[in-house]
């Protein structure tokens, strides 16, 4: 996306924020870590918008994200924690029966799981795809690799969470 | 192409990201393999519980205009994670709102919990369990957590007078009434307290 201007980081929080929590929740499956990545992205964004020349804000926008996210993991490694997922107790929707939470909350709970068994560059790949929207080229603008390793990664990623989610779910 | 450079194209041809070549060959693929199809299904299954993740709601205090609305009790009550009373503490200090909404929920707690003790009498022999064992680890938090919040408050209200509620005044008042009026009860109508 190209954009004729720069946006204020108050545009930035609105816009964006919940899509760098879902990717930040789907990577960690831990809504501290996942609150705690938007603050250092929102943060960073204040920072550095000044320096930001028009051209491609999302690519811009994911890969401060990207590292924000990588830094925290860096900074953790040192104190690995055990991060188990929580549900999605806060997901919106309209007002399905019953069965259809319990049906919807096991499926997500099983996916999520399944996310946090992936190494973290194919895990990266899908979540940025089927979690936040990207397209094939503005992953690799993000995460700075070619277009035929992003294809590669998502394949492979999926195929990996094929053989570790239990159908029918 | 070698099996997986071709099973890859199906994960891209799903996203819509092969050119018009490639995406006839996945066609003349899926229609002449069944086991490739079979293949292609698993990853179509994948991608679309992928995609029927939630979108969750972002917390609304990590926006520009948010709040933290019920997250005040919780921090006064020592109910958070470390994590989430630092970013409490955070957010109080630089937010004049939730600063004085802190402040109005502090007071009505205090208020709450210095309501004088019901005489038991004959229900002296039910068993309590000590407040201490319940919440002992909560209590130790809720140290560092009264001294955050009286300092917040302090620099947010430092120097003003606020009204404070007279506990005895209002006990006063409650036996006055109940002598003068018969009919006050206690208790609302249709409850009844009976000997254990």
């Amino acid at each position: 996306m190209a954009d004729e201007f720069t946006p204020s980081w108050e545009d930035v929080a609105q816009r964006y924020g919940r899509k760098i929590y879902n990717f930040a929740y789907r990577l960690t499956g831990n809504p501290d870590d996942a609150a705690d990545l938007v603050q250092e992205v929102l943060l960073r964004v204040r920072k550095g918008l000044s320096g930001y020349r028009p051209g491609s804000f999302e690519g811009w926008l994911w890969r401060i994200t990207r590292n924000a996210f990588l830094d925290g993991v860096r900074r953790k490694s040192r104190r690995p924690e055990t991060t188990l997922p929580e549900g999605d107790h806060h997901a919106l929707g309209s007002s399905p029966s019953p069965d259809e939470v319990l049906a919807s909350v096991r499926l997500s709970d099983n996916v999520q799981a399944a996310l946090l068994k992936l190494p973290y560059a194919f895990r990266e790949a899908v979540v940025l795809c089927d979690v936040v929207g990207l397209t094939y080229d503005e992953i690799a603008d993000a995460t700075d690799i070619p277009v035929g390793t992003v294809r590669s990664r998502i394949h492979r990623g999926r195929k990996m969470l094929r053989g570790l989610l239990t159908w029918p779910v | 192409m070698n099996p997986l450079g071709r099973e890859e194209l199906f994960s891209a041809f799903l996203d819509g990201e092969l050119t018009t070549k490639e995406a006839k060959f996945v066609n003349e693929i899926l229609a002449g393999e069944e086991e490739a199809m079979e293949e292609f299904h698993g990853i179509q299954q994948v991608r679309k519980a992928l995609r029927m993740l939630p979108d969750l709601e972002i917390p609304g205090w990590l926006l520009p205009d948010g709040h933290l609305g019920e997250q005040l009790s919780s921090y006064l009550d020592g109910e958070l994670s470390a994590a989430e009373q630092r970013r409490v503490s955070d957010h109080v200090i630089g937010c004049a709102d939730c600063r004085a909404e802190l402040h109005d929920l502090d007071r009505a707690r205090i208020a709450v919990r210095s309501l004088p003790g019901v005489e038991t009498g004959q229900f002296d022999q039910i068993p309590v369990i000590p407040r201490s064992r319940r919440r002992r680890a909560v209590a130790v938090g809720s140290i560092g957590i009264a001294a955050a919040v009286a300092v917040i408050l302090g620099l947010a209200f430092g120097g003003q007078q606020q009204p404070t509620i007279s506990l005895d005044d209002l006990t006063t008042q409650h036996i006055a009434r109940a002598s003068a009026e018969p009919g006050f009860a206690v208790f609302p109508a249709g409850i009844e307290i009976s000997a254990p």
